[in-house]
């Protein structure tokens, strides 16, 4: 199993304060690798390197075998719905093909490829019918739905998520959740964020965060009771349950697990 | 009908309009960047920027115009060293600016003897003193200001739904960000001369802001934003002459104005909508 994204001794700072400490983590190619710690942990900043888009302090990050910023073009990144204003006057069709823009350029019209793309996109996220409807006439899971529907409608090796499911009505949670699932069938490589242990322990790798790279690997060998407890920082967590963390795959919303 | 037309019988009153309708086309195409971004209070305080170029380009005899477009390159980058020097909020840099280039300007015109006079047609503009040669730069900078905006379409859309989705799509936010800025210091520096520093910000705001109320797409808002801009021109000329008010004043108050009208009109249009629900 190859790698898709390589860190060695990843140092990130937000302004003046680190977020990352110096970190070793790999993320497998094809795979669905979810990111989970506390809050301020550094999961969010880890995503933002993986695009590119924070530069490191020191240490190398390897995305796509070229530098983050290099790779840019084969990544799609969905932000969380609430940090999208949706005050800009676009329709759900309009706002999904925009993700063809980097194709186009300036002026490029959309091919019938292009469409084709969108089209498949709105179809699998099903939102064909708020094709016309404004971002303002949406509720939070429909417009979590158009940004993913965005994301997948872009050329894309690897989809960074930035909280998918974070509080979203059933039915977007679900039709979000099967399409991280579906992704890596057609070859793609899906890298999400979670505040969620269920959601974390049906993924295929997982790292955990804590201000650094406290683990990743195989869920049953990150998510355990002391690796949890290092990165929480409560002794309290989950003493109530078995020592065993690891739920049945079942457990979680529409297992897709391979 | 002549009370529509008699406004504009002279050569002065017609490039009243002509120089009226050149601002309000630039500033509606800029001004809807400046919405949709939420950069209003930068607009404002960048309008007042211009001020104290203005006035040493009287105080020395200069062209108004490199005046203007030297100090709102000093606005820009005192904004930005503050921004990157400090850890303030982008608000406060802006706020401290506004003011400090506003009292510089007042401080710099208090220098000449006509003073009121000269401080007056700087900030409210002297609608009836346009040139033809005001009114040819005014039209290079318009299609300078119009033609880049078309250009930067997409790079600028993509930056007002986020920057980060911008830079992942190849669309350098950044550079776009520049863009805009240059665009609205050429739209403040070809409208002042009509509606004056302080009254250009009502065109570069309120047409656009009214537009966002009945627009469901950019460009569509850009277009409902540029004929809201030139209607508040043609009525804000023809009633200053009819009620003998101030041009610049009357053209600048027309689309906030409207901006109440229509929203009243939306407001009441949704209220109605949901009684009709509310009933089935």
């Amino acid at each position: 199993m190859s790698d898709v994204v390589v860190g060695h001794n990843v140092v990130i700072a937000r302004g003046s304060q680190i977020a990352i400490a110096a970190s070793d983590f790999t993320i497998p190619q094809g795979k669905i690798t979810a990111i989970i710690g506390p809050n301020g942990s550094g999961k969010s900043t880890l995503l933002h390197a993986i695009a590119g888009l924070l530069p490191l302090s020191s240490g190398t990050l390897t995305v796509l075998d070229e530098t983050p910023v290099a790779s840019q073009p084969r990544i799609s990144y969905v932000l969380q719905y609430t940090t999208v204003p949706s005050g800009t006057p676009l329709t759900v069709a309009e706002a999904v093909a925009m993700a063809r823009y980097p194709g186009l350029g300036l002026f490029g019209r959309p091919s019938r490829e292009d469409k084709k793309y969108v089209t498949s996109a709105m179809e699998r996220l099903k939102i064909t019918d708020l094709a016309k409807r404004h971002l303002t006439e949406l509720s939070g899971g429909q417009r979590q739905r158009v940004y993913v529907a965005q994301g997948i409608a872009q050329d894309h090796a690897i989809l960074l998520l930035d909280e998918p499911l974070t509080g979203l009505d059933i039915t977007s949670a679900k039709t979000i959740d099967s399409i991280i699932h579906e992704e890596p069938d057609r070859g793609c490589s899906v890298v999400l964020t979670t505040h969620d242990l269920e959601e974390a322990r049906a993924a295929d790798h997982v790292i955990l965060t804590a201000g650094r790279v406290v683990a990743f690997g195989k869920p049953q060998d990150v998510l355990t009771t002391e690796n949890l407890t290092n990165a929480y920082g409560l002794g309290s967590l989950h003493e109530h349950q078995s020592t065993d963390l690891i739920l049945p795959a079942e457990h979680h919303l529409g297992d897709h697990s391979h | 009908m002549e009370w529509f037309l008699d406004p504009f019988a002279l050569g002065f009153q017609q490039r009243a309009l002509a120089g009226g309708i050149l601002a309000g086309l630039m500033t509606a195409v800029v001004g809807t960047w400046l919405v949709l971004r939420g950069m209003s209070f930068f607009g404002d305080a960048f309008v007042h920027g211009v001020v104290p170029g203005v006035a040493a380009a009287v105080v020395f005899d200069i062209n108004p115009l490199l005046g203007a477009a030297a100090a709102a390159l000093v606005m820009v980058l005192a904004i930005e060293l503050v921004n990157r020097q400090t850890a303030l909020g982008e608000d406060t840099s802006i706020g401290l600016l506004f003011v400090g280039m506003l009292a510089l300007g007042v401080i710099i015109i208090s220098r000449v003897d006509s003073y009121s006079g000269s401080l007056t047609t700087i900030l409210f503009g002297d609608a009836l003193g346009v040139t033809s040669q005001d009114l040819i730069i005014q039209a290079v900078l318009a299609v300078v200001v119009i033609s880049a905006a078309t250009l930067f379409y997409r790079p600028l859309l993509a930056l007002s739904f986020n920057a980060d989705k911008a830079q992942l799509w190849g669309l350098n936010p950044k550079r776009a960000h520049a863009a805009l800025l240059v665009l609205i210091a050429a739209a403040v520096i070809g409208s002042f001369q009509s509606v004056g520093t302080l009254l250009v910000f009502g065109l570069l705001v309120g047409p656009p802001a009214t537009a966002a109320l009945v627009s469901r797409t950019v460009p569509r808002m850009v277009l409902t934003a540029a004929i809201i801009s030139v209607f508040s021109v043609w009525i804000g000329l023809t009633l200053s002459f009819h009620l003998n008010t101030a041009g610049s004043a009357t053209m600048a108050i027309v689309p906030i104005v409207l901006f109440f009208v229509v929203l009243a009109f939306t407001r009441l249009r949704t209220l109605r909508r949901e009684k009709v629900l509310s009933h089935v």
